[in-house]
């Protein structure tokens, strides 16, 4: 008896660790420690998909972000189905609605089949509610993801700009 | 062509799932009362666990020490205020079996028999009418309201599924969640979140509206010195839950109970100006203030709802089925709107 509890609370510890290592290397909660991992554990959703299932669609209210637990996720731009990243084990995306109600601005594809752990808006903003200090620390750390993006998105923008400018030679 | 039959198909399985879950509840009716009240209770308190819990005390921690406090304050009002409840409701019963209320319906059905003459009418005898609805609303009183039984059984269960609901109920929310397909998940997650914060402003708005309205009432009463204040504000308030026909129904108590038991016209005059006083602050300066505006129902549907809510759960489902029906509206609301926004 003793054995079939110890397995079940086991498995659950397991389980808590290995989301509390995937949570350490997203950059967005890079500040927090592990009472505050924790906490935030506690409010994503795990969700499991089939290869080639839908995660969201291009347009659909954007309500939270993804973090890739396990498996391969396409972005797709439709209509012209241009897949412009794949991400992997570690990484997320959709984190601009968790600032913003802005529909999707691509489609989502589960490559391979995926677990997945989702934060959405309103379990964040219930969070900050409760905890303003560790919601501080989420926000800045968002902002800093963000900050980053943008930063590449404008030197990406700089060099199509030269390249416009100095066309290649012949 | 089989398109549509296959969607003719599910929209037939859905109303006989729909209309067999309504004949489960009903039948279940009095368990579903006591969730349906704990989980208002459960939306009203909310918000003061999550206060303590946002000041770094555990959420089980929280709800206990909300749940002492509550027990404590009630326990004190229920040594201060009973006996004055009980003390006023034995004073109308005796005065309304005294001669004096005879006087004053056999005066009423005399000016009824000269003023209305041409109608035919003889002998209406209000004195045996009035005293034989008398005798059987104090009889499904103390059968239904007073059955000490059931009263302790839900004052154990009541309270042991709100202590539950306030601790686990976002635990018991993510486990829903969990079991909706991927496919709508996030739409289920919106729409729950919607309804949820919709739901919460609606009910603790009306909760404290009729709380100001009780208190509005009995001070105003007792300024009126009119015997059975505390009895008449305590109904005006909680008559208040229901819209529209609640205010009506709180003042025409007081002011009938007033003319049967005192003949006191002028009395009954002030009493009912202090109730359309309290009404128009209410109206003016209170609801809003604190009633979320997003759950305005028609006049036509609280009198529907307050109709069926008598019918399927007597006095207890008057007063549950407004807040029933504003939880159905805000979920068929919130999720047509969060439907059209995923097309």
């Amino acid at each position: 008896m003793n054995s079939f509890w110890g397995n079940i609370f086991k498995s659950r510890e397991n389980e808590q660790d290995d989301i509390l290592t995937i949570l350490k290397k997203i950059p967005i909660f890079r500040d927090l420690n592990n009472r505050d991992l924790n906490r935030v554990e506690r409010i994503l959703h795990r969700r499991e998909y089939r290869q080639d299932e839908i995660i969201f669609h291009q347009g659909d209210p954007g309500l939270g972000m993804y973090i890739i637990e396990s498996g391969l996720v396409s972005i797709v731009l439709m209509p012209a189905q241009l897949t412009i990243a794949e991400l992997y084990e570690g990484e997320f995306f959709g984190e601009l609605s968790l600032l913003d109600d802005s529909p999707r601005t691509a489609t989502a594809v589960a490559k391979t089949p995926c677990k997945m752990l989702c934060l959405f808006q309103p379990d964040l903003f219930d969070l900050i509610d409760l905890d303003s200090r560790l919601g501080v620390k989420i926000l800045l750390g968002l902002s800093r993801t963000i900050g980053e993006r943008l930063k590449r998105t404008n030197e990406h923008v700089h060099i199509l700009k030269c390249l416009k400018i100095q066309p290649e030679t012949p | 062509m089989e398109t549509t039959f296959n969607r003719r198909l599910k929209i037939t399985a859905l109303l006989l799932v729909l209309a067999g879950a309504l004949l489960f509840f009903v039948s279940i009716g009095s368990l579903v009362k006591l969730v349906v009240i704990s989980a208002l209770l459960a939306y009203i308190i909310d918000p003061l666990v999550s206060f303590l819990e946002s000041r770094w005390m555990g959420r089980t921690a929280a709800t206990s020490f909300i749940f002492l406090t509550i027990i404590l304050v009630a326990v004190a009002f229920s040594f201060l205020l009973l006996p004055i409840l009980s003390n006023q409701v034995t004073t109308i019963q005796e005065g309304l079996q005294s001669g004096n209320a005879d006087v004053i319906i056999a005066r009423i059905e005399n000016l009824i028999k000269s003023k209305f003459a041409f109608l035919g009418l003889r002998e209406l005898d209000l004195i045996d009418k009035v005293h034989t609805e008398t005798v059987s609303i104090v009889n499904w009183l103390f059968s239904h309201l007073l059955d000490v039984v059931s009263l302790i059984t839900d004052m154990i269960i009541i309270p042991f599924i709100v202590f539950f609901l306030l601790k686990d109920g976002r635990a018991f929310k993510k486990q829903f969640i969990s079991i909706v397909p991927n496919r709508y998940f996030e739409f289920a997650l919106n729409v729950l979140y919607k309804m949820d914060m919709q739901l919460g402003n609606y009910l603790r708005g009306q909760f404290l509206d009729a709380l100001v309205i009780g208190v509005l009432s009995t001070l105003a009463l007792w300024i009126l010195n009119v015997k059975y204040f505390f009895l008449f504000g305590a109904f005006a308030g909680l008559a208040n839950l229901v819209p529209y026909l609640g205010p009506v129904a709180g003042a025409s108590l007081a002011v009938i109970v007033t003319i049967f038991d005192t003949g006191d016209m002028l009395m009954a005059a002030h009493i009912a100006l202090a109730f359309t006083l309290v009404k128009l602050l209410d109206d003016v300066l209170i609801q809003p203030l604190i009633v979320a505006k997003s759950v305005d129902m028609h006049p036509l549907l609280v009198l529907l709802a307050v109709i069926v809510g008598g019918k399927f759960f007597g006095v207890l489902g008057m007063l549950l089925s407004v807040p029933a029906t504003g939880f159905i509206k805000i979920a068929v609301q919130e999720s047509i709107a969060t439907f059209r926004k995923y097309g």
